[in-house]
């Protein structure tokens, strides 16, 4: 077991008032705390900062700590604590409220009196939730579709902790969006003794579509056009989830029109949304002599400048 | 074939959430949680996205030793944020099927 030297993780000075104390962890809160701090390694820092000021902010957990690493500074490698030393004011989870109290083996052993497991056992109970992403193909939206659902929980047996693979059928509603998380009960950690399980969640994932963007409860695909169909208007096939559509392409369209499709978009729960093309006009990457001569003959033959807003402006 | 549950009653969120009815009325009236349906505390029903919402909230609360107004303000941040990236992602996709 590794000693903790929390006056160190905090960053303050042993003879801080509990005030110093009290800034120094907001600050490093602030900056660590994995809801605030996405990086990897963050969740960990905060969980030993919060270690550290759950015992140095109350004065007689600090007078026992102190005893401690005066006692911890003189050993080398590895932390035993002194032989008469015994807990006294004692550690409830009632007083852990910061990140579920998941504390180190030095904090467990000499403030809640027993090893990681010791200590996971006095929270007794409940088995902890679990939460995992599960990718969904936007088409698999359109109707209910079971998806099979495979996830790792970890589990206590005789004191040691053991992952354990867990796979699941379960049937995904028409309508579930990007992001939406859905509960799957009694199927996460499990309970100690008679104790629940913990549930599942699933955070639901859209994939990428490879024609297809979701805007809310809209999609919106992007419409090839060839400068000709932009100018003399098209009738173009375009794909939508559910099959294929006629769509019109109005004479001297623009490029980043977008014309709405009533009812072409996701089902969700309240409703259908719509599907927008969004035009975009390519010109063909080469052309021959004759084709050239087309577009010459059509530049010379056209009033058009499409800068004519520059000037404008200037 | 296992049932996925959409929704969650106030009860059920004091069962395995390990709320209060006192943190969820809080959550409510600081517009950090929204009930889905229901006219007071006993009939709230909340969709299941509000337990992840709830829970980053509690521990805010708690780890960061800050009020619930300025909680609702970083979840609300944390929302908009949240909601950004995704447009943004979006955007990004969308233009370079415009671009390319």
């Amino acid at each position: 077991m590794d000693f903790k030297d929390y006056y160190q993780l905090l960053g303050v000075s042993e003879d801080s008032d509990s005030k110093d104390i009290k800034t120094a962890y907001r600050k490093l809160a602030r900056k660590y705390h994995p809801d605030m701090n996405p990086d990897p390694g963050a969740e960990d820092k905060f969980k030993e900062v919060a270690e550290a000021y759950e015992v140095l902010k109350d004065a007689g957990r600090r007078a026992e700590y102190d005893e401690l690493r005066q006692h911890g500074n003189r050993q080398g490698a590895g932390f035993e604590p002194p032989p008469n030393w015994q807990r006294s004011g004692g550690f409830s989870d009632a007083d852990s409220t910061r990140f579920e109290g998941d504390f180190s083996d030095f904090f467990n052993s000499m403030f809640r009196g027993g090893g990681t497991e010791a200590g996971q056992q006095t929270r007794g109970s409940r088995g902890q939730d679990a939460e995992i992403e599960i990718p969904i193909f936007l088409e698999e939206t359109a109707t209910e579709t079971s998806k099979l659902v495979e996830y790792q929980i970890p589990v206590y047996e005789n004191g040691q902790v053991k992952d354990v693979k867990k796979s699941l059928k379960v049937k995904i509603p028409a309508g579930i969006v990007d992001g939406e998380r859905v509960r799957l009960k009694g199927q996460g950690g499990y309970g100690q003794g008679d104790a629940p399980h913990g549930d599942l969640y699933l955070h639901i994932r859209l994939v990428p579509h490879p024609l297809f963007d979701v805007e809310g409860h809209n999609l919106v695909i992007t419409v090839p056009l060839a400068p000709w169909e932009a100018a003399l208007g098209a009738k173009v096939t375009v794909p939508t989830l559910t099959g294929k559509i006629h769509l019109t392409i109005a004479p001297n369209s623009q490029a980043g029109a977008r014309l709405r499709i009533k009812g072409k978009g996701m089902k969700t729960k309240t409703g259908t949304g719509d599907m927008f093309a969004l035009l975009k006009v390519v010109v063909p990457a080469s052309a021959n002599d004759e084709v050239k001569d087309l577009w010459q003959s059509l530049s010379e033959k056209t009033e058009f400048d499409p800068r004519a807003q520059w000037s404008n402006a200037s | 074939m296992t049932e996925i549950i959409l929704w969650v009653s106030v009860q059920e969120l004091c069962q395995c959430g390990g709320f209060t009815e006192q943190i969820i009325a809080e959550a409510v009236d600081h517009g950090i949680a929204q009930p889905a349906d229901g006219d007071n505390i006993t009939d709230w029903v909340f969709d299941t996205t509000t337990v992840h919402w709830l829970r980053k909230a509690v521990r805010l609360h708690h780890d960061l030793e800050i009020d619930w107004i300025a909680i609702s303000m970083v979840v609300d941040l944390l929302q908009k944020n949240e909601a950004l990236e995704k447009q943004s992602r979006c955007f990004e996709k969308q233009l370079n099927r415009f671009v390319n």
